[in-house]
């Protein structure tokens, strides 16, 4: 995927579809945006007012806000100063999936943040709303099965 | 009697995913285009506007359906098909909800690196 270069603010690229995509330029190597990415401590500078993250995949991410909501999702993808992946469910709302890319650019990193709606209704029977609940609860329970 | 089909109750990412999905396909998107111009109508009239049978067109509004952006009547021996585009709107808000979001993190994030 390209992007257009960011300078300033963040970057609108697609939105498109189920996508959106912002890409920006920080101040720092990939290391060190790393760390911002996956400490606790850091990660409350600018993620959620409060984050726990279990940064290993499977490992359990959640983010609260100071108006009360919570966010709980689980650790999908972990490539050290490349890429991160979650999932995550808003209070009362579907599941959408982050996906954290770092590139390289000179002395400084560029992120691009991926944030994509489920596609719930590729099955005939996958109705959504309606059956995205159960459908949760029996691959969790499915998981826990063959775990 | 009307028969609507699942509806989400409010906004949300899965209902976004769906209308998303629905609208993926070029013809789905010609079919909402068509009843919103229209009003309803019938899977067959809506086949003899499209280049495509009437069974792929049932097809495609079981799809637009399950997406909550059509809604089914029963008039005598077909079916009555009506665009409902509240989803539209609830994917849209999405989009803008989520953009924003992140315009806010990531802005919080240059911040930190500034020094």
């Amino acid at each position: 995927m390209t992007l257009p270069r960011s300078e300033g603010g963040p970057t609108v690229g697609r939105t498109d579809a189920e996508h959106v995509s912002r890409s920006v330029e920080l101040d720092a190597a990939p290391a060190e945006v790393w760390d911002a990415l996956t400490e606790e401590a850091l990660l409350a500078e600018w993620l959620a007012d409060e984050v726990e993250i279990d940064a290993e995949p499977g490992g359990e991410i959640v983010c609260r806000y100071a108006d009360g909501e919570e966010r709980r999702g689980e650790v999908e993808l972990v490539e050290e100063a490349e890429r991160l992946a979650w999932s995550w469910r808003r209070e009362g709302g579907g599941s959408s999936r982050v996906e954290l890319v770092l590139d390289a650019v000179a002395e400084r990193t560029r992120l691009t943040v991926i944030e994509t709606a489920p596609l719930r209704a590729t099955g005939p029977m996958l109705l959504a709303g309606t059956w995205g609940a159960p459908l949760t609860r029996l691959r969790d329970a499915v998981r826990l099965v063959f775990a | 009697m009307p028969q609507p089909l699942p509806h989400p109750s409010g906004p949300g990412d899965a209902e976004a995913g769906a209308v998303f999905a629905a609208l993926a396909e070029p013809t789905r998107r010609h079919l909402v285009a068509v009843l919103g111009a229209n009003g309803s109508a019938t899977a067959t009239g809506l086949a003899a506007e499209l280049p495509i049978s009437r069974q792929a067109v049932a097809k495609h509004l079981a799809m637009l359906g399950r997406a909550g952006l059509v809604s089914q009547t029963r008039r005598g021996r077909e079916s009555l098909f009506e665009l409902d585009p509240r989803p539209l709107a609830d994917a849209a808000a999405w989009l803008t909800t989520v953009g924003a979001e992140w315009d806010t993190r990531l802005a919080d994030l240059q911040r930190h690196f500034k020094t």
